[in-house]
């Protein structure tokens, strides 16, 4: 029988008497329940920002401390404490691996056959007449390319379409996001980069990089592929949300490390983007991960290179290096760099207020999957568009230097022996050019095609950026940095000239402008900055590009929250962030918890918890046990709380007291049988339960966590948030003065409060 | 650093090739102080040392070395400096270019009398090394112009490739003196057979990475007078298509938005009210908004 006392709201005040000030755990019976949806009063309303999606789950972070957990401690504890460590460390090593691979074929074939062939069609036609006919070729040949990256992704998995970051973020929050971190995400991920990397869009790899990073941890950690239908039987202790979660933020920081040349950079990214929980050890493992990440990647580029052995490539980009004497700044120079940091930051704010909107009519009106391809192609072939037009009526020609980097220069309209430098900026994969700005000698470029290159860009990459195809942001925001941080470089020498030949270096201030740009848009601090101190290798600049992101970040957060944040609101994922909305303290536990609470007997009969588990309003994952005292009405004493995953294990295993009475020799149940289960626990409804076995008990006392979390009901909000985040918690127990269950929070509880314009806002929860 | 060594270098050259009676006169008149020190050094050392005959002998023959090396280096820098404009370098100084490596490789590597190498004497004995840094510097030159794209497999001869540019060059620029009064409309298309064949081998020449400063900087005039004297560059006149295909491109989406924002359905989300303990407490809005 549940105890589906559905307690009403009324009676709530009785418990207001001898109320209790501080948690109190593992105390025995109290009954329970839990988060119920019975209500339903199905309205529909167009998708906006202020929903909670109900398709998000929390991750289960906090340790089960059943018997069963308790007996294999006892059983491993001499061997589990070294052994864990080390493993711990060495699986890292695969990912880099991967990346290495991975770059070789992004950066390598699609760009240099399409940019061959299509200047080769330009240089042709310039001649004999026909440019529109390569244009159209450099258009198609793009849409192609985009065309089977979005088809990947929107037909096969769309949760690997965009950079990546804001779903790890989110998993890293403790918000399971489905199949996130999967094999298959992982391959549509590579494939799909690769694709619109090739495809000409305004993109980057770097934030799938990192995504990928941290699919291959977490797919490693746990010793064996569900897809692939392969257990390698090791690493098996992984197999919790726990360690898990632990895995994919070293393989983000692995996925930083690996595209930036940035191992402390990596692993302030996973503290900063990520990672609720941190201590000591994690912070080691990650950094070790991190730097094993940038040695191997560092070790096959130069075999990539035909020079084994010789370690000069650190990260995939490759931002060349600030180290010739003009890189000093002056002391007078700061004023500017903060000046452009609020530049950025009202660009990057701008850039996320149009891509809010963008994004928020391509939920509403663009959903269905071929809408999603056709719109890719159309960017694709509109960036060719518009970078042919700007190339062909640029007249910005500069002659060819010895040690120029253009690989693909554009001779069009320039004279021979010159090239088209529009061209140059436009004509080659987004890290070149980044390049090219940071370290062409002054002179390379003249302001007007900065300014138009600038202007065309960004509002390509806004447009670009939430398309159904996988692509990151980074190097398309540096971009539009560096060139009007360069831009802004060059007018300074003009207004004031000088023979100082470190004032207004052009490649200086575009690596401001392009940390000015991105802090704007990204809104990290502390991980961009030491970032880019890595990848540029000057640790002279760490001050200004730590003042350009501040300023930046301080700018654009007076508009609207960061790129990543945008996306995660719009997609509706309950998000807790570090901090409780301010002014909730008048908000206790008994108005944020749901109530009333579906909770089991601890000895129940089978088909009561079938029922109550392939319910289709109830997807509840945590159900308070509870032992009641008696009379029928009351709630039961709590005294613990059982998963959803672990009924379903139970039920599998069919663990029932009739059963165990009549085979005693029966193997029993054990952690094991668990983990083996883990991630993908089947539902409820493959499980045969016939008529006979729904009358049988189950005893629920071994595998229930017999401590959960509880507090008081008149905790107030951010108390409750604090706990939350601190302990990455699912279920937490709203309990009366005798311990009866009344109510239970759930992350989805907490993530309802925001701050509005009109002070604290609620938001509605919606099916997805 | 390096210009500034250079300037010196090519001052102390022209000097060279201005008096070199002086020059040798006091080189010698150095070279006995220098002798003198060394003899004074090798007291300290006595394993070291030498008797006075054989340092003198080996002297003597260093001492001739040098003054070939002077000889040939003068020679090379006079005629570096008479072929600095137009670039000729490579075609004209190449020959003399050898004899002075030649000496050179005598002074490093070839052995005197009495089994001695000059190198240590000559080049490496007090803090100036001028000879060596003169040497440093020629070869910076040289390695700069990459003058050994143009010879030869043996250096003793320019390659067969850059004659037949040569031959090339001289067409065009010919064509060009030819038609050069009247109106260059005329010129642009009367040599731009010429000009486009030249164009295409120094193309690919440079695919083959076989230019030198001399054949660089000959296609570098030739595509000056070309392009800026005569205004032969292509012009665009193909606007109108440009445009109107970037512009049909910049209109699909455009449509494609359009014409989804008014025919497709717009994505509606089921709202669920979650069941929560009434109070008087809660929010005014919430409150609002479920009733």
């Amino acid at each position: 029988m549940a105890n589906n006392i559905a307690k009403k709201a009324s009676g709530g005040s009785m418990f207001h008497i001898g109320r209790m000030s501080t948690v109190d755990l593992g105390e025995e019976t109290i009954n329970t329940e839990e988060q119920d949806l019975v209500k339903l009063r199905p309205s529909e309303i167009p998708h906006n920002e202020k929903l909670l999606s109900l398709k998000y789950e929390s991750l289960d972070y906090d340790n089960s401390e059943n018997q069963l957990f308790l007996e294999e401690e006892r059983r491993m504890s001499p061997m589990m404490s070294g052994n864990q460590s080390l493993v711990h460390l060495w699986p890292h090593r695969p990912p880099d691996r991967t990346h290495c691979l991975l770059h070789r074929r992004r950066g390598g074939v699609p760009g240099w056959k399409k940019y061959e062939a299509v200047k080769h069609y330009i240089d042709k036609f310039t001649e004999d007449g026909g440019l529109s006919v390569s244009l159209l070729l450099w258009a198609i040949l793009n849409s192609a390319f985009v065309m089977v990256g979005a088809i990947l992704v929107a037909f096969f998995e769309p949760i690997a379409a965009g950079s990546g970051i804001p779903q790890i973020k989110c998993y890293l929050n403790g918000v399971k996001i489905p199949r996130v971190v999967r094999l298959k995400t992982l391959l549509v991920k590579v494939c799909g980069v690769i694709c619109s990397v090739a495809g000409g869009l305004a993109v980057g790899k770097e934030g799938p990089m990192i995504h990928s990073g941290a699919v291959v941890a977490a797919g490693v950690s746990q010793g064996r592929s569900t897809s692939l239908k392969k257990d390698f039987k090791i690493f098996e202790y992984f197999r919790r949300d726990t360690e898990k979660r632990d895995f994919v933020s070293a393989g983000a920081a692995a996925g930083v490390s690996a595209a930036f040349g940035a191992p402390v950079g990596g692993v302030l990214f996973s503290l900063e983007e990520g990672a609720s929980f941190w201590n000591q050890m994690l912070t080691w493992r990650i950094f070790f991960a991190s730097m094993i990440s940038t040695f191997t990647l560092n070790f096959f580029m130069t075999i990539y290179k035909g020079k084994p052995g010789e370690f000069s490539n650190p990260g995939l980009i490759n931002f060349g290096r600030f180290d010739s004497e003009n890189v000093e700044y002056n002391l007078y120079e700061i004023p500017l760099f903060i000046v452009m940091g609020a530049i950025g930051g009202l660009l990057g704010a701008l850039f996320n207020v149009l891509n809010y909107w963008l994004t928020i009519f391509r939920i509403r009106y663009l959903h269905r999957r071929c809408l999603q391809v056709m719109e890719a192609m159309l960017v694709a072939a509109v960036s060719a568009a518009v970078s042919f037009a700007m190339i062909y009526f640029s007249s910005d020609c500069q002659p060819f230097k010895k040690d120029s980097q253009e690989e693909y220069p554009l001779q069009l309209f320039c004279a021979d022996g010159e090239y088209n430098a529009m061209a140059t900026a436009f004509f080659n994969t987004p890290e070149k050019s980044v390049t090219s700005l940071f370290h062409s000698p002054p002179g390379t470029y003249n302001p007007p095609t900065l300014a138009l290159f600038t202007l065309a860009y960004f509002l390509l990459a806004f447009w670009t950026y939430g398309l159904t195809v996988s692509a990151g942001v980074f190097i398309p925001s540096l971009l539009i940095g560096a060139a009007w941080g360069r831009l802004f470089g060059i007018l300074l020498s003009l207004l004031f000239p000088s023979k100082n030949t470190i004032w207004a270096d052009p490649g200086k201030y575009a690596l401001m402008g392009a940390a000015a740009q991105l802090g704007g848009i990204v809104r990290m601090t502390l991980s961009l900055t030491v970032i880019l101190v890595e990848a540029t290798g000057n640790v002279t600049y760490g001050l200004p590009i730590m003042l350009v992101l501040m300023t930046a970040k301080i700018v654009g957060d007076y508009f609207i929250e960061g790129l990543y944040d945008v996306h995660i609101r719009l997609q509706s994922v309950p998000f807790l962030h570090s901090e409780a909305p301010a002014t909730s303290h008048w908000l206790t536990a008994r108005e944020v918890m749901s109530s009333p609470v579906t909770s089991f007997n601890k000895i129940e009969k089978v088909g009561t918890i079938v029922d109550v588990l392939s319910a289709t309003s109830t997807n509840h994952n945590g159900f308070p046990v509870v032992v009641n005292s008696g009379t029928d009405n009351e709630s039961g004493r709590l005294c613990g709380l059982i998963l959803r995953s672990q009924l379903i294990v139970l039920l599998k295993h069919k663990v029932f007291v009739e059963r165990m009475r009549s085979q005693q020799n029966r193997r029993r149940l054990q952690l094991k049988d668990f983990r083996d289960a883990y991630p993908r626990f089947p539902p409820i409804q493959s499980i045969h339960v016939s008529q006979d076995e729904r009358e049988c008990l189950m005893d629920l006392q071994e595998f229930m966590n017999p401590t959960p979390y509880t507090v008081p009901e008149e905790t107030s909000l951010p108390r409750v948030f604090k706990l939350f985040r601190a302990l990455g918690l699912r279920h937490l127990m709203v309990v009366d003065d005798v311990n009866r269950v009344i109510g239970l929070v759930t992350r989805k509880d907490l993530a309802r409060y925001h701050m509005g314009k009109h002070g604290l806002e609620e938001m509605d929860l919606a099916h997805a | 650093m390096r210009s500034l060594n250079g300037v010196l270098c090519l001052l102390f050259s022209l000097s060279l090739m201005l008096d070199q009676i002086s020059i040798r006169a006091s080189d010698a008149s150095g070279d006995e102080e220098r002798t003198a020190s060394d003899f004074q050094e090798n007291i300290f050392f006595p394993s070291l040392s030498l008797s006075m005959s054989e340092e003198q002998e080996i002297t003597k023959y260093c001492l001739d070395l040098m003054h070939e090396y002077g000889r040939t280096y003068s020679s090379l820098a006079s005629c570096l400096v008479s072929s600095a404009r137009p670039v000729k370098v490579c075609q004209n100084c190449y020959g003399r270019n050898n004899s002075f490596q030649e000496v050179f490789a005598n002074i490093s590597t070839g052995m005197g009398p009495g089994n001695m190498s000059c190198e240590e004497v000559l080049f490496r004995s007090d803090r100036l090394m001028l000879l060596i840094n003169l040497y440093n510097y020629l070869e910076d030159v040289w390695t700069v112009s990459e003058c050994l794209n143009c010879l030869s497999k043996d250096r003793g001869s320019v390659s067969n490739t850059t004659l037949y540019f040569l031959d090339l060059h001289n067409q065009s620029l010919s064509c060009f003196e030819k038609y050069k009064q009247g109106n260059y409309s005329k010129l642009c298309v009367d040599c731009r057979p010429s000009y486009k064949v030249l164009n295409d081998f120094y193309s690919k020449m440079s695919n083959n990475n076989s230019l030198c400063i001399d054949i660089e900087d000959a296609m570098n005039m030739t595509r000056h007078l070309w392009s800026t004297t005569y205004k032969c560059s292509l012009q665009r006149e193909e606007n109108v298509p440009v445009i109107a295909v970037s512009s049909f491109m910049l209109f699909l989406p455009l449509i494609f938005y359009l014409s989804n924002y008014l025919h497709s359905e717009q994505k509606k989300r089921k709202l669920m009210h979650p069941r929560r303990v009434k109070s008087s407490h809660s929010l005014k809005n919430s409150q609002e908004k479920y009733s």
